[in-house]
């Protein structure tokens, strides 16, 4: 994007409110210091960031999208820092880049360690309660039959799978 | 009080126990990763029942984990304010996790070298912490524990942003690597702005005592690296020990022979006047009696100061805290007897350094 006032390439992107109605604004650095737009230094990056959501209230969708799995809005990010779910990265992608890159020196991608988990908790669960209860059906069958040398077989794999830790 | 923190009482964790490497201006180090599991919701939208269930699954897994260190689990909502405010001092939880409400919790191995908080900013956050300079031993760690515990819990992860956390400015890694530095010759040759210009330069977080919001108190800083994607723990980690922290070492133990050769009667003041002010002061603040330790300690790592070591510096250090303080007490006191009773109870442990 090209500046306003020249045309070097603009670095400066402003929404100003006048009587009401908002305008738009690109400028290069140069630009937006004759115009003035620089000196509010005093400003700290939470109030600019304040004023930035203010002023984009109500006219920005951007603004207005919300997870359907948490029900997060980027608004509420933007005043908490804090995202709702992991879900957020995605629905709030394009939002989102520039704020992990300013936070992340630039960084885009992960290039650390990965999970090790290979069964979800639930499903591991779910798995030994299975066993679980098809090797007491057993036993009581092998009770009814007689078979007290099987029976004694599952009574000890109950025994073990039992001892073992929850979701282990 | 809560039987197992008792027990934490009559000691200190191993970080401050015992000295490690490059003790003089490293106290401690740390590593602390975030991670979250896949089928909830951060906090900021976890609702009461799902924060409940939450803190069951994790409470469960962690109680199942395999350990070389043996541990315990406290439940916060179960746990009295002078208990929290006990752990913060320990440095095992955060003030955030101590003081915030619903239902969370945090596992503390029985010699304090690591904590995992349950319910924090992020559902699980896993801490090493060791005495000096130790960076690579607490990551070590902390990667095993967060291996076995990751077994058998399916944490937010994605190929692109690594592990998924409640704030952007921890996602990849999840990792935060600190040291907790004292830096007093810094302070008293004008140059700590420095350090904090250059800190910034570095992408560095620099914080106070007891970590985010908190102030600086007694020349202790805790310094931590800020960006956690883009690298894998083994680089955050080396460009952290190997490239920053000599740097800083070096600027304060430089600013301590400058002290020596150039001040020396300023440096024997300060000493003598910290010395001077915990064996005879009637009424002590916890923020003067970290001052006076602070050059105490000083005086120490120096060899200026006979008759003294660094594990009894340490030791008034933790247990002037407020929460400590009141413990070691055994009753509550406020305002003025409160301070009689620290300067009573420091003058006692600054005994052994008469004559």
């Amino acid at each position: 994007m090209k500046c306003d006032r020249c045309n070097k390439p603009a670095t400066i992107h402003l929404t100003e409110i006048r009587n009401g109605k908002s305008l738009e604004l690109h400028l290069c650095q140069q630009c937006a210091a004759e115009a003035g737009y620089l000196q509010q230094t005093h400003l700290s990056m939470n109030d600019m960031l304040t004023e930035f959501v203010k002023a984009k209230t109500g006219m920005s969708q951007r603004d207005a999208l919300v997870c359907p799995d948490c029900g997060m809005k980027w608004q509420e990010f933007k005043e908490t820092g804090l995202l709702g779910c992991p879900k957020d990265y995605e629905i709030f992608s394009d939002q989102l880049r520039g704020v992990i890159e300013n936070a992340q020196r630039g960084a885009t991608h992960h290039t650390g360690k990965t999970p090790t988990a290979t069964v979800a908790p639930e499903d591991s669960v779910k798995l030994r309660q299975a066993e679980l209860s098809r090797l007491k059906k057993d036993l009581t069958d092998a009770l009814e039959h007689e078979s007290y040398e099987v029976a004694a077989m599952l009574r000890d794999q109950i025994k073990a799978l039992e001892a073992v830790p929850p979701t282990h | 009080m809560n039987p197992q923190i008792q027990k934490l009482l009559g000691k200190s964790g191993e970080w401050l126990a015992s000295t490690g490497p490059q003790n003089a201006v490293v106290v401690s180090s740390r590593v602390r990763l975030a991670r979250n599991l896949a089928d909830f919701p951060f906090m900021t939208k976890a609702g009461r029942t799902q924060r409940a269930e939450l803190h069951r699954l994790c409470r469960e897994q962690l109680l199942g984990m395999s350990s070389a260190r043996p541990f315990f689990y406290i439940d916060m909502e179960k746990t009295d304010q002078v208990d929290r405010q006990l752990l913060v001092e320990r440095h095992l939880i955060s003030k955030q996790h101590a003081f915030g409400d619903g239902s969370r919790g945090v596992a503390v191995s029985d010699d304090e070298a690591f904590s995992i908080m349950v319910n924090e900013e992020d559902h699980i956050r896993l801490q090493v912490i060791r005495s000096g300079l130790q960076l690579r031993e607490c990551w070590r760690e902390a990667d095993t524990l967060d291996n076995a515990l990751g077994q058998h819990l399916r944490y937010a992860f994605s190929d692109r942003f690594g592990f998924l956390t409640a704030c952007p400015t921890n996602l990849g890694t999840g990792m935060r690597v600190s040291v907790m530095l004292h830096l007093p010759a810094l302070k008293l040759t004008d140059e700590i702005e420095k350090v904090f210009v250059a800190a910034k330069d570095m992408h560095l977080a620099v914080r106070g005592l007891f970590g985010e919001g908190t102030e600086a108190i007694g020349d202790f800083y805790q310094i931590s690296n800020q960006t956690t994607l883009g690298r894998s723990e083994e680089e955050i980690l080396t460009e952290f020990a190997d490239v920053i922290l000599p740097r800083l070492i070096a600027a304060e133990l430089s600013a301590r022979s400058v002290l020596e050769q150039e001040r020396p009667l300023m440096l024997d003041d300060k000493i003598g006047r910290a010395v001077g002010l915990l064996r005879n002061a009637r009424l002590l603040s916890s923020e003067e009696a970290l001052f006076g330790l602070s050059h105490l300690r000083l005086g120490v790592a120096m060899g200026r100061v006979a008759n003294l070591t660094m594990s009894t510096i340490n030791r008034i250090f933790l247990t002037t805290q407020p929460g400590h303080f009141q413990r070691t007490l055994g009753q509550s006191l406020e305002g003025e007897a409160r301070k009689a009773a620290r300067a009573s109870y420091v003058r006692q442990l600054m005994t052994p350094a008469a004559g």
